[in-house]
């Protein structure tokens, strides 16, 4: 889905590689100030996690890549033809499924999935100072 | 709607034993089942000599059309509407991993691409785009969201976005609220009778151009010109039969660049707009101030201070592909959480049920991306909007059920 990464927080800027996490909200469950606004301090040279190979899985990885040669090729022949677009159709299909898988992966914190469910667990109560 | 009626004579000894109006009709869509009687007649019944089941289709559930590019049933626009209503989506326990489907408590999202009647392979050979309604098939569509609507259980196909073939099908209950979502679901003139609602969501060229670039230049072979060749190849299969659909959708959330930023091409500030079609069956638009008039706000100032590039708020009355409508635009970005809830208590018609809904919804999904700008605010209110219309729609269809009970 294009919507991706779009309009995310103002944080991000400080990043390096686009294909950094999106730093989690620091701020704790239930208080009210918003996340994408804690990147305002002057140490906003902070360490993110880089993941430092493609996250996606590898196979898709692999049909994205042949499926865009394969597109160039076709394309190279007849620019206007319904094969040219419809391999780059195939391109975009592909390159959306990788962007799912993609997002799959995010390693999700079993800590976080269990406080969404349950934020009034002794293990979820945040306090405000 | 109509429900089945039966007229038994007098003299029908069978044990005739009708679960139910729904189940009464499977299969019976329209028309009438007539058992002829072979005892005797009664009179009484001026006339009538046998006992008829009259069954007139009863909606039973309410379908929302949702038009959108490259995604299916994992959008954000999708959690948000689904969030609202309560619960998570998830896709069907137990199934093909691969499915596209998904479902909550209240709503099943289908994703339109499992009705391709070719497969990757198919759509190469004969070169056409998944865009081209060579690609679809309308009929079983069609079926399939009547068949739904009436609260028939269907068997439907899985269109397997990684392998690019047609799965084995998967059952699908019918829902209180379905949605369906994908490139086309006002193509078809009668499939877009069937919605109660549709949106169609319009992402401007430069901003998709940005998206997409933000998406896949992490992506081991994409290039800026493969993303460019990409976008331009399938751009006239979009613009003859996908881009057409704005035409029909009851609310369009239009997205391009932010005017704010002078030559801004990152896509990040965004200028959205909501396109509200006038006139609408249990849907009333939005509005800022004086429903009717044209406004044009920027809410900081000496009670809200906002950082760069601020907020601009419009609206106002105005005409789309010969239809009216009101439109209420926002360009700019969200800080904080005050900001969110002073525009929030300007805005009118909103369908909250509570003071500070919106907000509270926006901020429960901070992370989704459009968290701060015009698209998670538009696309919430578009779902507390639904959320009105089906509570409108099943009040409506309980008092009809006690009208024709008192018949």
């Amino acid at each position: 889905m294009a919507t991706a990464t779009a309009g995310v927080s103002t944080s991000a800027r400080g990043v390096v590689s686009s294909k950094a996490e999106l730093p989690k909200p620091q701020l704790s469950k239930g208080m009210l100030r918003l996340p994408w606004a804690s990147g305002r301090r002057a140490s906003s040279r902070r360490l993110v996690l880089v993941a430092s190979s493609p996250s996606t899985p590898p196979n898709i990885s692999e049909k994205v890549v042949e499926s865009i040669k394969k597109a160039e090729e076709t394309c190279a022949e007849d620019a206007a033809s319904g094969e040219c677009a419809a391999a780059w159709d195939e391109v975009e299909e592909l390159s959306a499924a990788a962007s799912h898988a993609r997002d799959k992966l995010k390693a999700s914190d079993p800590l976080e999935e269990y406080c969404k469910d349950n934020p009034e667990t002794d293990e979820c109560r945040t306090y405000e100072d | 709607m109509a429900t089945c009626t039966v007229y038994p004579a007098p003299s029908l000894h069978s044990s005739c034993s009708f679960p139910g109006p729904a189940k009464t009709c499977l299969g019976f869509q329209q028309g009438q089942v007539i058992f002829l009687t072979s005892g005797r007649r009664s009179g009484r019944r001026g006339g009538r000599s046998s006992s008829e089941i009259s069954c007139s289709a009863e909606a039973k559930t309410v379908v929302i059309g949702l038009a959108a590019d490259s995604g299916c049933g994992k959008s954000t626009f999708m959690r948000r509407l689904t969030s609202v209503f309560g619960g998570a989506a998830e896709p069907p326990k137990g199934g093909n991993p691969d499915s596209n489907t998904l479902i909550s408590d209240t709503t099943t999202v289908i994703c339109l691409d499992d009705y391709h009647s070719l497969d990757r392979t198919g759509r190469k050979e004969k070169g056409v785009t998944a865009l081209d309604p060579q690609a679809n098939d309308f009929d079983l569509m069609y079926e399939q969201v009547k068949a739904l609507k009436e609260g028939v259980t269907v068997d439907k196909p899985i269109y397997n976005h990684v392998t690019g073939l047609l799965d084995p099908p998967e059952l699908i209950d019918p829902p209180k609220i379905l949605v369906i979502e994908g490139l086309h679901p006002m193509f078809d003139a009668r499939v877009r009778d069937l919605l109660d609602f549709s949106i169609y969501l319009d992402i401007s060229n430069e901003v998709k151009f940005a998206w997409k670039i933000q998406r896949d230049m992490a992506e081991r072979g994409h290039s800026l010109e493969s993303i460019k060749a990409s976008i331009e190849a399938r751009k006239p299969d979009f613009d003859a039969y996908i881009d057409p659909q704005k035409q029909y959708a009851d609310a369009v959330i239009e997205v391009l660049p932010t005017r704010l930023i002078p030559d801004d091409n990152e896509g990040k500030v965004l200028r959205v707009r909501l396109i509200m079609k006038e006139g609408v069956k249990h849907f009333s638009p939005v509005y800022l101030f004086d429903d009717g008039s044209t406004i044009s706000w920027i809410p900081c100032g000496r009670k809200l201070t906002c950082s760069y590039p601020g907020i601009q708020f419009s609206y106002g009355p105005d005409t789309y592909y010969s239809n009216e409508v009101s439109v209420l635009e926002m360009d700019g970005q969200f800080d904080r959480l005050d900001e969110l809830i002073y525009v929030e208590s300007h805005l009118s018609n909103l369908s909250t049920k509570f003071y500070g809904e919106v907000t509270q919804q926006m901020l429960k999904h901070a992370d989704f991306p459009g968290s701060n700008n015009g698209t998670g605010l538009f696309q919430t209110i578009i779902g507390l909007k639904i959320r009105d219309l089906y509570e409108q729609i099943v009040a409506e269809r309980a008092a009809a059920a006690v009208e024709a009970a008192k018949v």
